[in-house]
């Protein structure tokens, strides 16, 4: 199973292009959603959907998430 | 008229039943349940028409209603199993059936909303409220009905007494597959249909025209220009007329289009408050549950005076249907019109997901009609129409869209 650093890069990605966004090469866990990528509040919510229909966890839940690094660790925590 | 003449094709029986048969049953009914509850169309249409004749008043049940819903209702077997015995002192046949049928003018219906927002509420109509649209005259003695409604819905009860008091043919098209249904059209010259705009956007006919349909009524949603230009092509020779009515009041106002017209003498009963249409309550059937503002009964349909003329307007949406995205108010109606009208879909739903960022986040389920329609494409196409928060985040191309019991588009 591809790290899911790698399954997330994929979902970003998706968010971007589906909103005209240009795509990204790489992620890395300090890249910061917002400021790095460029996602606004609607991407964002729709990335937190895309992430919970794949892993069943909604990274926001308990509040704001501003790195990649961020969501990797409540993907881990919720996981067990 | 034609003893062999037909008053009902049931395709999910695949049973035809004459004019005759139907009478033969009306003079040989010796007892009434007190509450209809059945899948059989034929049964349900001759309970009711002897409800009528017999002066009896009725209690319509959807037939998939479940045991904990009838409960909710204060019932259980033993009610629904309750006969009354019933003795009829003439015989009906097609001369004196729509006499005998208007004397009953102390007949009662009683029926339940299809409680979308919470638990159904009973609603009791007379004759005369249930049947206020209806038309009779010679013109309207050939007519054959493409039956598309829940016949235990208003709907389906006002299409059902149109096409009785005119003695005319019904074929059941509440249930069969869009294939199925065009075949039926063909097959029995179908010359009217009444449905609601989900009916007929899932009617798939490839290049196929219908001429033998001359009249289209829609109703139960909202209609647009787009669905109009649909059907007019899909039936050439049809004049298209869109209802408004609701349980609660029976048929108000019809319109060619999307354009209501408010009768001069309805003026008084009707009015707009804050976009929301307002009736008042002696345009209502008789119920508890009606939550009444002074006089007047709040629908819930927001909708749109149209200036510079006089007592029209155009339906919006439904006020409880409003979604809160980041604060701003969405009508998924207005979004499922822009999506539908894409060249390869077939039909749309758009609905709120909780969301902790945004409140809800905007989703659409879609049906295409080919293979090449994708998420991304149809996101493009909508961000050329729509201001961006009303672009649903999320696009689902999906195998089928699920409909109420009544055969509108299933609210999430």
């Amino acid at each position: 199973m591809p790290q899911k650093i790698e399954i997330l890069r994929v979902i970003i990605n998706q968010v971007l292009e589906n909103n005209s966004k240009e795509k990204i090469s790489s992620l890395q866990s300090s890249t910061n959603l917002r400021d790095e990528i460029g996602l606004d509040s609607f991407d964002l919510a729709e990335l937190t959907i895309r992430i919970e229909m794949k892993f069943g966890i909604d990274v926001f839940e308990s509040g704001i998430v501003l790195t990649v690094g961020e969501i990797l660790n409540k993907l881990d925590n919720g996981n067990g | 008229m034609d003893k062999n003449k037909i008053f009902l094709f049931d395709p999910l029986k695949q049973r035809e039943y004459s004019y005759e048969s139907f009478f033969d049953r009306l003079n040989n009914v010796e007892s009434l349940p007190l509450f209809i509850y059945t899948d059989d169309i034929f049964e349900i249409f001759v309970l009711i028409t002897a409800s009528v004749l017999y002066k009896k008043n009725i209690v319509l049940l959807d037939n998939d209603f479940k045991e904990s819903e009838l409960g909710q209702l204060g019932l259980n077997d033993d009610s629904l199993l309750k006969r009354e015995t019933v003795v009829f002192n003439k015989r009906v046949d097609e001369n004196n059936f729509i006499d005998s049928v208007q004397e009953s003018k102390d007949w009662r219906i009683t029926l339940y909303t299809s409680g979308t927002t919470g638990q159904p509420k009973k609603i009791t109509h007379s004759l005369k409220s249930i049947s206020r649209m209806v038309k009779i005259s010679d013109k309207k003695k050939n007519d054959v009905w493409g039956f598309a409604y829940n016949p235990t819905h208003i709907a389906g009860l006002q299409v059902f007494f149109q096409a009785l008091f005119n003695l005319d043919t019904i074929i059941n098209l509440f249930g069969p597959s869009s294939g199925e249904i065009l075949s039926l059209i063909d097959e029995y010259n179908i010359t009217n249909i009444s449905a609601t705009p989900t009916f007929y956007r899932m009617l798939v006919p490839g290049n196929r025209k219908f001429n033998s349909i001359k009249r289209i009524t829609s109703g139960g949603e909202n209609f647009n220009l787009a669905l109009f230009q649909r059907m007019s092509e899909i039936f050439p020779n049809a004049r298209i007329l869109n209802v408004y009515a609701s349980t609660e009041a029976g048929s108000l106002f019809a319109s060619d289009c999307d354009t209501f017209s408010i009768k001069e003498e309805d003026a008084e009963n009707v009015k707009i408050v804050e976009g929301e249409l307002l009736i008042h309550k002696s345009m209502l059937g008789i119920s508890d549950s009606f939550e009444l503002e002074g006089d007047w009964y709040k629908t819930n349909d927001m909708v749109e005076l149209l200036p510079d003329r006089n007592l029209q307007f155009k339906f919006v949406g439904r006020k409880n249907e409003m979604i809160n995205v980041g604060g701003y108010k969405v009508n998924p109606g207005e979004v499922e019109e822009i999506i539908n009208n894409h060249p390869g879909v077939i039909v749309s739903r758009v609905y709120g997901r909780k969301n902790s960022v945004l409140g809800n986040v905007l989703i659409a389920d879609v049906t295409v009609g080919n293979q090449g329609v994708i998420e991304k494409d149809l996101k493009r196409y909508l961000q050329e129409y729509l201001q961006p928060f009303k672009v649903p985040r999320i696009i689902n191309l999906v195998d089928a869209i699920e409909v109420t019991r009544t055969g509108k588009l299933k609210r999430v």
